[in-house]
């Protein structure tokens, strides 16, 4: 199922499909820089209370993302 | 003097190796017109060659204005001739971070002819979980050599220090294909692939992160850390640096004591006690402050707790324009606007820099406070409610208090919707270092050179406006009277501008005195008044203050002024030296101004209207 990188609740793991339009270029080439490239594994380490950041773990780094980035980058959930 | 030149990404270790090649011995400047350090520094073992600490950057495609003057210097300094190598640190604990800038150094190394050395840093984390990096086939596929080096406990750089030397006949181990004509994508895909293949895969780097992160980001948890953290911080700059501050101002009344009196002429007594020893006195008792605050910062950032605090705070300010970055330089703010301002160099988008620079000041620092104090007593009755529970007076200085945090919030988010500037704006995407023990000596270094960063530079400006307005006050009369002073004639001028407010000349005088800072303005009316010490016992002036038929609609009045006005030369100073642009100190000046004039004139009004 397709969804959006956003979405994902602490625990979850995914497979980053790709990015929608209506990201902006720059945050697109600040993601792919950090790792987050169609096709990774990215897994949701945190989901703070009230619509705080979000934690995710690529590769052997971490980072947060807020929903203004993280609901354009389209996803698939994997077990 | 031969140049070399250590790049990185943020958090790969690339300062504290740094520190270590140069012995701490290095200063520190500002690329022109941001707030982004270059650290230069002779190597402790070859000095004949000067290292040039690059700020971090994630890549040579600049997304914001300042990362393009950053990356427009490393291009300059890839031709300049005295360049004679590039260091490149990579975090070897989390490869596919560091690889795809390496690669893009690399390329552009090898495009101006420049050779270039990867320095594996934090080997020693992955000889600590027995793991290991392929260093001699990673070399091979980067085309460039590798070594592995620990910034933390000093292995391998005596190989970085033979590697300069022999920097000529370096030999760029290419046997792939050449990254020289490779673009931006292919190089991505390069070092994607080159970090699965090389990179520690597992858990085991990031499990001590992942427990702490349980505890830091946990809904319960994390929120009392953060109060705990914030309150120590706050307690840092307001109460531990106090004896400090104090110590500053005795040793300069101490050695004030000592000079004046062998001084004959007492024009120039009276300058060296007050313009010299007063100018000098306004900026240095904000050391300690600068000192500690950029000291607690520094233990913050580097221990890796600032971007969980960043992350906490981020939702409820993004409503404002700002972001989680912001809130440390705002809460150091309600401590003095000063050390706050320099606070904010930690925040990397430089739209949301400048939008913290815009709330800071409207922070209620604690030199409003004599302020507050003093008109509170004049005109808010010293009487309780609900059986003592609620005494007037102190939810009157907690109103103003929230009155000028509300006017700050009010300023970004007005700012952050009408004026956009989508090009200097970085998204929220925050790396979430591993925690790590600080170093303390770089540390304290840092500090130091924070501090004469604001003796050196906000300093001269701070001295000038004390002489300047020590002159205006003094003469003609040579100090017999403030009212008759060229001071005093400006408070008449300015008389028609303060009188729809309810204020006559003194306030004026009293008002323009204190641009010095803020507390002067007690001081000031105690002078006028001719009160001793006005500022220590302030009863005598609350009782003139009643008799010079100042009204309750004028004290409310001047309380709104003070929350808003941005009466303060030496935060001016600063936000210029930091910004880079006087013209936003001017602005800044202007506009809170005439916003601070037209929320007292309407609370004169309603005031008045309503009694």
């Amino acid at each position: 199922m397709t969804t959006n990188l956003w979405s994902l609740k602490s625990g979850d793991r995914c497979e980053i499909l790709g990015y929608d339009h209506a990201l902006d270029d720059k945050y697109r080439i600040r993601l792919m820089e950090f790792g987050f490239h169609p096709g990774e594994s990215v897994s949701c380490l945190h989901a703070l209370a009230f619509g705080a950041p979000k934690v995710y773990r690529v590769s052997n780094t971490v980072y947060s993302l807020d929903d203004e980035v993280a609901s354009h980058v389209l996803v698939r959930i994997t077990p | 003097m031969s140049k070399v030149l250590l790049m990185g990404s943020p958090n790969s270790g690339k300062s504290l190796l740094f520190n270590r090649l140069t012995g701490l011995h290095h200063k520190v400047a500002n690329f022109p017109g941001i707030t982004v350090d270059v650290s230069t520094g002779r190597l402790q073992h070859l000095p004949d060659r000067e290292l040039i600490d690059f700020p971090g950057t994630y890549s040579l495609q600049a997304i914001s204005a300042d990362e393009r003057v950053a990356v427009d210097y490393f291009e300059r300094s890839l031709r300049d001739p005295d360049v004679s190598h590039v260091l490149c640190v990579i975090d070897a604990t989390r490869l596919e971070k560091s690889l795809y800038f390496t690669l893009q150094v690399i390329r552009e190394c090898t495009r101006h002819h420049k050779p270039v050395t990867v320095l594996a840093n934090m080997i020693d984390v992955l000889d600590s979980h027995k793991l290991s990096l392929d260093v001699a086939q990673l070399a091979v596929a980067v085309q460039a050599p590798v070594l592995p080096v620990s910034a933390r406990s000093g292995k391998g750089l005596e190989a970085v220090v033979t590697a300069l030397q022999g920097e000529r006949s370096l030999p760029a181990p290419g046997t792939t294909e050449s990254l020289e004509p490779a673009s931006d994508e292919r190089l991505r895909i390069t070092a994607h692939q080159l970090a699965q293949r090389f990179g520690a895969s597992g858990d085991v780097l990031i499990r001590n992160q992942t427990r702490l992160d349980g505890i830091f980001l946990h809904s319960f948890t994390g929120g009392v850390a953060f109060f705990f953290i914030m309150y120590l911080l706050f307690q840092s700059i307001f109460t531990w640096a106090a004896p400090l501050m104090d110590a500053v101002e005795t040793v300069l009344s101490t050695v004030a004591d000592w000079v004046i009196p062998m001084i004959g002429n007492q024009t120039a007594r009276d300058f060296t006690a007050d313009a010299l020893f007063g100018g000098i006195g306004a900026f240095l008792v904000f050391v300690p402050q600068i000192f500690i605050l950029t000291f607690v910062i520094g233990l913050l950032e580097d221990s890796g707790y600032m971007a969980r605090a960043a992350l906490i705070c981020h939702k409820p300010l993004r409503l404002f324009g700002l972001t989680g970055k912001s809130f440390i330089p705002m809460l150091s703010g309600v401590a003095c606007a000063i050390p706050a301002i320099y606070a904010a160099r930690a925040i990397d988008s430089p739209r949301k820099r400048l939008l913290t620079y815009m709330a800071i000041p409207l922070m209620p620092c604690s030199a409003r406070l004599p302020v507050y104090t003093l008109l509170i007593a004049a005109f808010i009755p010293a009487t309780t409610a609900l059986g003592g529970l609620v005494g007037w007076q102190g939810l009157a200085m907690f109103a103003i208090y929230f009155f000028g945090m509300f006017c700050g919030l009010l300023v970004t988010a007005l700012v952050s919707r009408t004026s956009k500037d989508h090009y200097n704006d970085l998204p929220f995407v925050l790396e979430l270092p591993p925690y790590r023990l600080p170093s303390l000596k770089p540390l304290l270094r840092t500090c130091w050179n924070r501090s004469k960063h604001f003796v050196t530079k906000a300093g001269k400006i701070i001295f000038a406006v004390t002489v300047g307005v020590w002159i205006l006050g003094y003469f003609p009369n040579f100090g017999a009277d403030l009212g008759t002073s060229w001071l005093g004639y400006l408070g008449h001028v300015i008389e028609p501008l303060f009188a729809p407010l309810g204020l006559d000349w003194r306030y004026g005088v009293a008002i323009l005195s204190s641009f010095l800072a803020r507390e002067v303005f007690v001081g000031t009316l105690g002078t006028i008044f001719g009160i001793e010490s006005a500022d220590e016992q302030m009863a005598p002036l609350v009782e003139h203050i009643h008799n010079s038929g100042m009204t309750l609609g004028s004290g409310i009045a001047l309380l709104v002024f003070f929350a808003i006005a941005l009466q303060c030369v030496s935060t001016l100073a600063i936000l210029a030296k930091e910004s880079g642009s006087r013209a936003l100190a001017v602005k800044m000046f202007a506009g809170y101004f005439l916003f601070a004039y037209a929320a007292a004139l309407l609370a004169y009004q309603l005031t008045t209207a309503l009694t």
